[in-house]
C-alpha cells in the first residue's frame, strides 16, 4: 500500500499548472484534495509519473452568484458546502439562500466523513467521476456546466457530455477543471436528495436527486428532473419518469407512480454492494422519498 | 475499602491516548519485507522468477514444516510449509518473499517477481467444498475435503424426538468474518552480530508459545530467541496462531544478518490473515407441549479454509460447536455431527467467541421460532428452558457452575419495558415506514479454562496454566511479571488492584511486566476470556504469599505475632493498635539489613505462583432494539441492553469496556461484516470500502447492568467476559430484525443480515415464498 515512484510539482498559479499539464500530458495527474487519488495510488490502481499538486494555486476556491448561476471553484472543499457562502461583487460574503442554498448542505453531509469533507474538493469529486458521488449526481440532475482551461483555451462542457463512464470524463489530460456552474433554482423549484448507504459516510449504494418546477398559478409540475447514481457507469437522468410528473400535481400517488417508473427505467449492474434487483428497489424507494422531501420543503 | 471492585483509571491509557504507544511499526531501523502472494485460489507452481526467496531457500536451510495436531481419529494431519510448496491453495497464500530498503521499494521488488502458476479448479464456498465431486484442497493427504469430524448422541435422542409435541427445523448460516484488528499483523527481527541471539518483536497474543514453535521450525534453542509483543493494536484471536510470515521474518534476519520488518497492510490482512465463522447449522429440535426443549439434533459444517492454524488446529470451530451447542438450556437429549471442511480460501483462526456467536444465533433463533409456533412469549419460553439448578452437567459433560440465566433475563426485560415497546411497535405497524423490533438473547460464555479443558481437546500442545512472579523492591514498589500477554484489555490495571489489596499498597506502586519472553515466566497468553481468571488467580496467590512474607517480617520488627499484622495503606500495623511500620521500610530491611531477618529467611521479597482451574461459565442476556426499513432492508440500531454476570468484578469500568467493544463487533457481525469470495476464489473484500466495520454512527449507546455471582470455580470469584459481547449480540440483533418484520411473515436466519438479504426476505414473504433463497430458508416443520 505504498504508491509507485512519482515526481511531484506544486505550481503557484493556474498558468503554471496548465504549463505542467501541457508538458507532461498523459503522464501527469492533478492532485487536489487527494481523497480519491491518494488511495488509488496507494493501491497502485493509479500510477501517475508526475503529480501536479494544485493545493497552492490561488483563485480556485471562490463561490459567487451571477445571472441565476452559482459558480463553485474547483478547490472549494466539501465542508464549505455544508453552509455555503458566496462573495458579493463588493467583496462581502453572504450565505447562499434559495432552493439550491438549502439543498447543498443536505447533499454535502452525505459526502464521506468530516475529515474527508475538509480536504476533498468539489472539483476533485466532479473530475474523479464516481457514478455514486453526490456532486456528480447533482451536477447531472441540474445540467451543470464544467469550466475547463488548457494552455491557450477555455471551454465549457455540459454535464450530459462530461461524464463518460466510471472514473472517466471529457476532460483532456492537458485540461484543468477550474469551476462548475449550477443554476440556483428559483423559488418555484422544489428539490430533494436521498441516498442509501451501508454505513454513515459511505458512498451511496443508490442515491437520487429530484427537482421539479411548479406552475405558480396551478401548482402543477412544469418541469421535472430525476437523477440517479449507483445504477450505471455515470449518474443518469430518467426521462420517462420525469415525463410522468410533468403536468401533474405533486402528491403521494404521483410520487409512487414516478418512483415505480424510475425503478423500471434503470438498468443496473449488480456488484458486491447490491444486485441489479436490489438496486432497482432502492431506486424506487429513493426517488419516492426524494420527491416527498421536495414536496415537504415546499411548505 | 479495597481496590478490587473499583473503577480506577487504566494505567495503560495515558501512553496510548497520547500517541506514545510502541507498536511493531514504530520500531523502525529495518529493511522492509514483502510477501508475494498467490493471485489464484488453486494452482500448481511451475516457477518463481525474480529477486525473491522461496520455499527452496527455506528447505535448503533445513527449516521445518508447521504441524498443527489433534490426537483424534477423524483428523487429517498435514505438514504446512512456511511458503507455498508446489501448490497454492488460496488467494493470498505467501509464495515468495522479497526484502527492500523501504516498504515502497519492497513493493516494487514484489511486482518484479513473476509467479508462473498453472490454475486448477477451486472449491470455494462451504457447499462447493462439501460436494462429493469438489476439487480437493489436499489431494495427496485426504480423499475428501472433510478434515476433521466429530459425532455424538445421547442414548434416548431418537425416542425423544419421536415423542416431541412440536418439531422445529431450522437452518442457520453465518458469513465469513475477519477479526479486523486496528493494527494489522507485523513482525520485526534483529539478530545480534556476536552471539547470534535474535529478538523478534511481533504483534501477537502468546509470545512464549510463538517462541517455542518458531524455534522448533528453525531448529534453534529457545534461549537464543527473545520474543516481545510490544503494544498490540487489537488481536481478537487473529494474533493467537503462528503467522507463517513471523517465522519467515526470523529466518530472514538470521540469514541476512540485518534487521528486517514485515508490516502487514490492510489488504493483506483482509485477504491473507485469518478468517473465521463461515458455518452452517441444521437443527432439528423437539419441544414438549409445555414448550420445553427436550431433544436437539444438529448437523454443523464449518468451512475451515486451506490450512489449519497452529496450535489450535482447524478443529477449533467445528468441535467447539459440537461440545457447546446445548448452551444455557436444560436440554437432555442431544445428538450432533460436526465437520470442518477445507476449501481454497484463507485459513481460519479463532475470533472472539469462536463458534459461540453462531451457536447462540442458532439456539436463540430456535427459541424464538419455537415460541411463535407454540404460541408462547419469547421471554416465557426461555424462562421454561434456562438452567437454574447448579452445577448443571450438559449432555456433552460440561459442568456449568452457578449462574443467573433467568435472573439476568428478567432484569433485562424489566429494564427495557417491553410493554412500552410493544405499544410503539403497534403504532408503527399501523403507520407504515420503519418498523421497530426487539430481540432477546440469553447465553453462557465458557471462560477461564486451564489445562483440563485444553487436554480434552487432545491438541499437539496443551495450553492451560498461567504463572506469575511477584517481587517487592527496596523502595516498596511491586513488580509483577506475568506469562499472559495483555494487549489493551486493561489487565495490568486490574492485576495491580488485586496486588494492592493483598499487600496493603496502592495500585500506583505496582508495575506489571508482560509480553516479553526474557522478562516473564512461561505462560500461554491472552485469549479465550482467560487472562483475568488465570493470571488474576496466580497473581492473587502470589500476592498472598508476599503478604505472608511481609507479615512475618513486620512481626519480627514490631515484636508482635504474625497473625496480628494487618497490611493496609502502605503500612504494616499490629491489629487494634497504632503500632506499625511502613511497608517501604520493611522492603529496605528485607534487602539492605538482612541481618535483621530471622535466621534461615531468604533475603529479598519475591514469590511466584501458578493457577490452572477447570473453568467457569459467565452468563448474560442481551436485548436489541432495531428499526428496519422494509423498502431498503436497512437496519438501524436503536438500543442495546446487556445484563452481564461475570462473577466478581475486579474493575467494573474495564469490564464494561470489554462488553461494549464486544457488542460492537457482534453488531458488525450481525449486520455489516462479511468476507466475500467469487466462485473462482477471488476475494472481493480487500479494503474497508468492501469489508464494512461499523462506524460510531452504527453503534447505539450500550446500557450495561451487572449481577455478581461470585464463582466458587475461580479463586478470585471473577469469571471471564472478554468474548461475551460478541457472542450474544448477533442473535439479539437477528431476533430483533425478525421481530420487526414478523407481521410481514419474514424469517431471516443468516448473518450478516445485510440490507439486500433483509429486502430479499421482505420480497419473498410478500410473494408468499419461503423466506430468502430456497437453500437458506427455514424448512417448514410438521406440527403433531
Ligand atoms: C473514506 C472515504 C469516503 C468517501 N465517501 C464519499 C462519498 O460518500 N461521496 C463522495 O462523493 N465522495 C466520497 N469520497 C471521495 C471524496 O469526496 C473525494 O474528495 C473526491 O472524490 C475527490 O476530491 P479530491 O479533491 O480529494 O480529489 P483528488 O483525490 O485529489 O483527485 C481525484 C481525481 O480528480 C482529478 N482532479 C482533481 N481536481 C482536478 C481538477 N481541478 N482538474 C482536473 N482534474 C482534477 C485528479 O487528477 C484525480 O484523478 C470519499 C473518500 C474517502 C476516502
Amino acid at each position: 500500500m505504498k504508491p509507485a515512484r512519482f515526481a511531484y510539482t506544486a505550481p503557484d498559479t493556474v498558468e503554471g499548472t496548465l504549463d505542467a499539464l501541457d508538458r507532461f500530458g498523459d503522464e501527469a495527474k492533478v492532485l487536489s484534495g487527494g481523497q480519491s487519488l491518494v488511495p488509488m495510488m496507494n493501491f497502485r490502481l493509479a500510477r501517475p509519473e508526475v503529480i501536479v499538486d494544485i493545493g497552492r494555486v490561488s483563485g480556485l476556491d471562490g463561490m459567487s452568484v451571477s445571472n441565476g448561476t452559482l459558480t463553485v471553484g474547483a478547490r472549494v472543499v466539501h465542508s464549505r458546502l455544508e453552509a455555503p457562502t458566496v462573495s458579493t461583487p463588493d467583496g462581502r460574503s453572504e450565505s447562499l439562500g434559495g432552493v439550491l442554498g438549502s439543498l447543498l448542505p443536505v447533499v454535502a453531509r452525505f459526502v464521506g466523513h468530516l475529515p474527508i469533507r475538509v480536504r476533498g474538493t468539489f472539483g476533485g469529486s466532479i473530475a474523479h467521476a464516481d457514478p455514486a458521488a453526490e456532486w456528480c449526481i447533482l451536477a447531472r440532475t441540474l445540467d451543470a456546466e464544467m469550466v475547463a482551461l488548457r494552455q491557450g483555451g477555455e471551454r465549457t462542457i455540459p454535464a450530459a457530455d462530461f461524464f463518460e463512464t466510471v472514473f472517466t470524463t471529457a476532460l483532456a489530460a492537458e485540461e484543468l477543471l477550474v469551476a462548475v456552474r449550477l443554476p440556483i433554482l428559483g423559488e418555484d423549484w422544489r428539490a430533494g436528495f436521498c441516498e442509501f448507504s451501508r454505513r454513515a459516510g459511505d458512498f451511496a449504494v443508490v442515491a437520487a436527486m429530484t427537482a421539479v418546477r411548479l406552475e405558480p398559478a396551478t401548482g402543477a409540475i412544469a418541469e421535472a428532473r430525476i437523477g440517479v447514481g449507483g445504477v450505471a457507469g455515470v449518474p443518469v437522468r430518467l426521462p420517462a419518469a420525469e415525463a410522468m410528473l410533468v403536468g401533474e400535481t405533486p402528491g403521494a400517488g404521483l410520487h409512487a407512480a414516478a418512483a415505480e417508473a424510475a425503478a423500471g427505467e434503470v438498468d443496473p449492474v449488480g456488484d458486491l454492494h447490491g444486485s441489479a434487483a436490489y438496486r432497482r428497489d432502492l431506486v424506487r424507494a429513493m426517488v419516492a422519498r426524494s420527491l416527498a422531501q421536495g414536496a415537504g420543503a415546499s411548505g | 475499602m479495597g481496590w478490587v471492585g473499583r473503577s480506577i483509571r487504566r494505567v495503560e491509557d495515558p501512553t496510548l491516548l497520547c500517541g506514545a504507544g510502541m507498536f511493531v511499526g514504530d520500531i523502525g531501523g529495518a529493511a522492509a519485507v514483502r510477501f508475494v502472494r498467490s493471485p489464484v485460489a488453486s494452482g500448481r507452481i511451475r516457477a518463481v522468477r525474480g529477486p525473491a526467496y522461496t520455499i527452496a531457500d527455506l528447505d535448503a536451510d533445513g527449516v521445518g514444516n508447521i504441524e498443527a495436531v489433534l490426537h483424534r481419529p477423524d483428523y487429517v494431519r498435514l505438514a504446512q510449509p512456511l511458503l507455498a510448496r508446489e501448490r497454492v491453495r488460496y488467494v493470498g497464500e505467501p509464495v515468495a518473499v522479497v526484502v527492500g530498503a523501504t516498504a515502497a521499494e519492497a513493493e516494487d521488488l514484489a511486482e518484479q517477481v513473476e509467479l508462473d502458476i498453472e490454475s486448477l479448479p477451486a472449491a470455494v464456498g462451504l457447499e462447493a467444498a462439501l460436494d462429493p465431486d469438489a476439487p480437493l484442497v489436499h489431494p495427496d493427504e485426504a480423499e475428501s475435503n472433510v478434515m476433521v469430524a466429530g459425532e455424538m448422541a445421547t442414548p434416548e435422542l431418537a425416542g425423544a424426538l419421536e415423542r416431541a409435541h412440536v418439531i422445529v427445523e431450522l437452518e442457520i448460516l453465518s458469513g465469513r468474518q475477519a477479526a479486523l484488528p486496528l493494527e494489522a499483523r507485523g513482525s520485526h527481527a534483529v539478530t545480534e552480530r556476536f552471539g547470534g541471539r535474535t529478538t523478534l518483536h511481533a504483534s501477537i497474543q502468546a509470545p512464549h508459545m510463538i517462541r517455542t514453535v518458531i524455534c522448533d521450525l528453525l531448529g534453534m534453542p529457545e534461549a537464543d530467541l527473545r520474543v516481545v509483543a510490544p503494544d498490540v493494536g487489537g488481536a481478537f484471536g487473529q494474533k493467537l496462531p503462528l503467522a507463517r510470515e513471523d517465522a519467515v521474518v526470523v529466518w530472514l534476519s538470521r540469514r541476512l544478518g540485518r534487521p528486517v520488518a514485515w508490516i502487514e497492510d490492510r489488504s493483506e490482512n483482509l485477504m491473507a490473515s485469518w478468517h473465521s465463522r463461515e458455518q452452517r447449522y441444521r437443527l432439528r429440535a423437539g419441544f414438549n407441549a409445555a414448550a420445553h426443549l427436550e431433544a436437539l439434533e444438529a448437523d454443523v459444517v464449518a468451512n475451515v479454509g486451506a490450512w489449519p492454524c497452529y496450535p489450535i488446529t482447524w478443529g477449533v470451530e467445528p468441535l467447539m460447536a459440537l461440545a457447546e451447542l446445548p448452551g444455557p438450556y436444560t436440554l437432555e437429549h442431544y445428538g450432533v455431527r460436526s465437520r470442518g471442511v477445507a476449501s481454497h480460501t484463507c485459513p481460519m483462526s479463532p475470533y472472539r467467541g469462536v463458534s459461540r456467536p453462531v451457536i447462540t444465533l442458532a439456539l436463540e433463533r430456535l427459541m424464538d421460532i419455537a415460541a411463535a409456533r407454540l404460541g408462547v412469549d419469547p421471554v416465557e419460553i426461555r424462562r421454561r428452558n434456562l438452567q437454574s439448578d447448579f452445577p448443571h452437567i450438559s449432555p456433552t459433560g460440561l459442568r456449568h457452575d452457578e449462574g443467573t440465566y433467568r435472573e439476568a433475563m428478567e432484569l433485562a426485560v424489566s429494564h427495557v419495558d417491553m410493554g412500552a415497546f410493544r405499544a410503539r411497535q403497534d403504532a408503527a405497524r399501523a403507520a407504515g415506514g420503519p418498523q421497530p423490533g426487539i430481540g432477546i438473547c440469553t447465553f453462557s460464555e465458557r471462560t477461564g479454562y486451564g489445562t483440563p479443558a485444553f487436554a480434552a481437546r487432545a491438541m499437539g500442545v496443551t495450553p492451560g496454566f498461567e504463572n506469575v512472579e511477584l517481587s517487592m523492591d527496596p523502595s516498596g514498589y511491586v513488580t509483577l511479571r506475568i506469562g499472559a500477554s495483555p494487549h489493551g484489555q486493561g489487565l495490568e490495571t486490574a492485576l495491580s488492584q488485586i496486588v494492592a489489596d493483598e499487600v496493603g499498597t496502592d495500585p500506583g506502586r505496582v508495575r506489571v511486566v508482560a509480553s516479553d519472553t526474557d522478562r516473564t515466566p512461561y505462560g500461554w497468553g491472552s485469549f479465550a476470556s482467560r487472562a483475568m481468571v488465570l493470571a488474576g488467580g496466580a497473581t492473587y496467590l502470589a500476592a498472598q504469599k508476599l503478604a505472608t512474607q511481609l507479615g512475618s517480617l513486620a512481626a519480627e520488627v514490631l515484636e508482635a505475632a504474625a497473625d496480628d499484622i494487618v497490611l493496609a495503606d502502605g503500612r504494616a500495623t499490629v491489629a487494634g493498635t497504632s503500632v506499625g511500620v511502613d511497608i517501604a521500610e520493611l522492603a529496605r530491611i528485607a534487602h539492605h539489613h538482612t541481618q535483621r531477618l530471622p535466621t534461615g529467611t531468604m533475603p529479598g521479597l519475591s514469590e511466584q505462583a501458578g493457577y490452572d482451574p477447570a473453568g467457569t461459565f459467565s452468563n448474560a442476556c442481551h436485548v436489541a432494539e432495531v428499526d428496519v426499513d422494509p423498502d431498503t432492508g436497512g437496519v438501524s440500531m436503536r438500543r442495546f441492553v446487556v445484563v452481564e454476570d461475570a462473577g466478581r468484578l475486579i474493575n467494573p469500568m474495564i469490564a464494561d469496556g470489554q462488553i461494549r467493544g464486544g457488542v460492537a463487533q457482534g453488531i458488525a457481525n450481525a449486520l455489516l461484516e462479511e468476507v466475500v469470495y467469487d466462485e473462482d476464489g477471488n476475494i472481493l473484500t480487500t479494503s474497508l470500502m468492501d469489508y464494512l466495520p461499523p462506524t460510531i454512527a452504527e453503534i447505539p449507546n450500550i446500557e450495561i447492568l451487572h449481577l455478581e455471582t461470585a464463582s466458587d470455580a475461580t479463586i478470585t470469584g471473577a469469571k471471564g467476559l472478554g468474548e461475551g459481547g460478541t457472542i450474544g449480540a448477533p442473535a439479539a440483533v437477528l431476533n430483533a430484525v425478525n421481530d420487526a418484520l414478523a407481521h410481514l411473515g419474514v424469517e431471516l436466519n443468516e448473518m450478516p443480515a445485510t440490507p439486500e438479504r433483509v429486502r430479499a426476505a421482505v420480497r419473498a414473504a410478500a410473494c408468499g415464498d419461503s423466506p430468502g433463497d430456497t437453500d437458506r430458508s427455514t424448512q417448514e416443520a410438521a406440527v403433531r
